[in-house]
């Protein structure tokens, strides 16, 4: 078990933030771990009907969501990776 | 004995080069600091003071400058002004003292190099008189605020602040380090005389002073008008060298000068004026809105300025009008939220007349802007108090050292971009700072930030208090509270607040 910090883009926040994360996180816990500094403090959930996707940030926000169960590990998250955190 | 008229004297006294014969040429003007675009001396010694004054005139202007501001702070403190000051007000002396006055020193030390290794005997002759302004400006900014320490520790941080690794700071010492501190005698003109200086000094020191005066503290706005009229004789230095670099064929080396210099100093400098001119005082104490003092005293004069030397306007110039309209409000937002980090105390500021003010001069606020301090509002009107506390780090930009941020509510605008070089990743919050980073990696790629230092040991364990003791919040005096303890969140109480929403 190991921890990597990644760089979160939670939708419709106006901070980037930096998040620590297990390897064996899954994705629906690493949205878990990047929502809980921000929504309730300075954002809110971008749409609570929906659950939250992960995905690697590109230029166009045109990737596709990683599947919910993938791990940390699996997804070969690396330091100061930059992942999106939207509702798909 | 009558006095000769100046100009009857003033070219053979300050013609003062000559051709050595024990040491070269290179030896007396090392390439690394007096000139590295290998311009000939013949041409250096073309370098033409625009603003001429003698050193008797020198000393007769700058005592009578002191002499008023020291007559206005003696006034002032006889009224007791700053023990019923507005503490917001305050908070802006804590913050403009300490990231400034040490600052001034730094730039005393830049001009003492264009002194000593400048070519041209000209530049050296302004750049003497610029080394003693800044001395002054150092010791005034850092004398006022020593008066003011026994009232509020939070003043000692004039003294303290540019030894501490607080992230403001850090932000600060790297702009300046870089634009000022580790050039060249002629590059440092360019960068700190003509990009700071002519480009941006302007506002802070004639839109502050308005508001200063507004807000009754005529020691601050006379002592920036005092320092402002050294700025606009000693920032002239940079014209000329410009002038001489274009006619040698180095024009893109200025441009690219000019344009590192602005852009890292505007990143700073947003923070430092912006967000008190748009958020700390009363309404109706505002001269205007940052935006407008930007409009008129930088893109409108710095433009014609660079026009007129035969630059162009830096290629990113669409990125700085948004930054206008961007920077500042993130950072207002962020630095209240981490607002145990600074060493001031923040104003929230967010009353509902505050929001229609600010959607007023920025339209869309309220739907984006707006959107982070309902969060914060609602926690306040619902005592949650602790979640108005950030908790966590953001990301900050390797370049800039300031968060990364943008607008959010409804849009989605905060993004890092990201750069590799080495085999390590680097974040940066626009463009231009990544930029930046690209135009001289190995001067850029060994600087950590705050967050890289909680994760190569240097902040271990990095635990939020280490964090803060690593920069010195709880150190030196506590770390920042809200100004005016929330009571601009009393205007939402029992009255629902319409805000107002621009139709775009």
């Amino acid at each position: 078990m190991g921890s990597v910090a990644l760089i979160s883009r939670l939708q419709f926040d106006a901070h980037t933030r930096v998040i620590d994360v297990e390897s064996e996180f899954t994705m629906d816990q690493v949205a878990e771990a990047c929502c809980a500094p921000a929504v309730g403090y300075q954002t809110t959930h971008p749409d609570p009907s929906k659950p939250l996707r992960i995905r690697r940030t590109s230029d166009d926000d045109s990737g596709a969501p990683l599947p919910r169960t993938t791990t940390v590990e699996q997804a070969g998250f690396k330091h100061f990776e930059m992942i999106d955190v939207y509702v798909d | 004995m009558a006095l000769l008229d100046r100009s009857a004297w003033y070219d053979i006294a300050r013609s003062t080069n000559w051709t050595p014969r024990y040491v070269s040429e290179d030896e007396l003007f090392p390439p690394e600091q007096s000139d590295p675009y290998g311009i000939p001396i013949a041409e250096w010694e073309t370098f033409d003071e625009p603003y001429k004054v003698s050193y008797r005139e020198y000393v007769k202007v700058q005592r009578e400058k002191d002499a008023g501001a020291y007559s206005v702070k003696a006034a002032l403190s006889r009224s007791r002004y700053y023990e019923n000051a507005d503490p917001a007000w305050l908070s802006l002396l804590k913050m403009h003292y300490g990231a400034i006055a040490l600052s001034e020193y730094a730039a005393c030390q830049s001009d003492a190099r264009m002194t000593r290794f400048s070519k041209a005997p000209s530049m050296r002759n302004m750049a003497t008189f610029g080394m003693m302004d800044e001395m002054r400006h150092g010791q005034i900014q850092l004398f006022f605020p020593h008066q003011l320490v026994t009232q509020d520790r939070q003043f000692d941080w004039a003294h303290e602040a540019h030894h501490t690794k607080n992230w403001a700071t850090l932000a600060g010492r790297h702009a300046l380090d870089d634009v000022m501190m580790t050039r060249d005698a002629m590059t440092t003109s360019l960068m700190l005389n003509f990009a700071f200086e002519t480009g941006l000094t302007n506002v802070q020191m004639i839109g502050l002073s308005a508001d200063a005066a507004n807000m009754g503290d005529f020691t601050f706005a006379n002592l920036i008008t005092s320092i402002q009229s050294d700025e606009a004789r000693h920032a002239q230095i940079g014209t000329p060298v410009i002038e001489i670099m274009l006619r040698n064929g180095r024009k893109a080396e200025a441009q690219q000068a000019v344009d590192i210099a602005f852009w890292r100093i505007w990143r700073v400098f947003a923070l430092l004026t912006g967000i008190p001119m748009d958020y700390w005082f009363p309404i109706e104490k505002r001269d205007r809105s940052f935006k407008e003092y930007m409009h008129e005293f930088v893109i409108t004069q710095f433009e014609r300025q660079l026009i007129d030397v035969g630059l162009e306007r830096p290629w990113y110039w669409e990125h700085f009008l948004t930054d206008i309209e961007t920077h500042h409000h993130c950072q207002q937002a962020g630095i209240w939220s981490w607002r145990e980090t600074v060493w001031w105390n923040p104003n929230g500021g967010l009353s509902p007349e505050n929001r229609d003010w600010l959607e007023e001069k920025y339209p869309g606020w309220n739907a984006t802007f707006g959107k982070y301090w309902d969060v914060i509002i609602d926690n306040l009107q619902n005592g949650r108090e602790e979640k108005t506390q950030a908790i966590g780090m953001p990301a900050i930009c390797n370049m800039c050292q300031i968060p990364i941020s943008n607008k959010g509510g409804t849009e989605w605008k905060a993004r890092v971009h990201q750069h590799e070089h080495d085999g390590r990743r680097y974040n940066f919050c626009t463009p231009v700072c990544k930029w930046i980073f690209t135009t001289d990696p190995d001067r850029y790629k060994d600087w950590n930030t705050v967050v890289d230092r909680m994760y190569n040991g240097e902040i271990n364990p990095p635990t939020a208090e280490n964090i803060l003791r690593f920069m010195g919040s709880g150190v030196v005096s506590k770390g920042g509270a809200d100004a005016h303890d929330y009571s601009w969140v009393n205007g939402y109480r029992g009255q629902p607040h319409v805000h107002k929403h621009s139709v775009g």
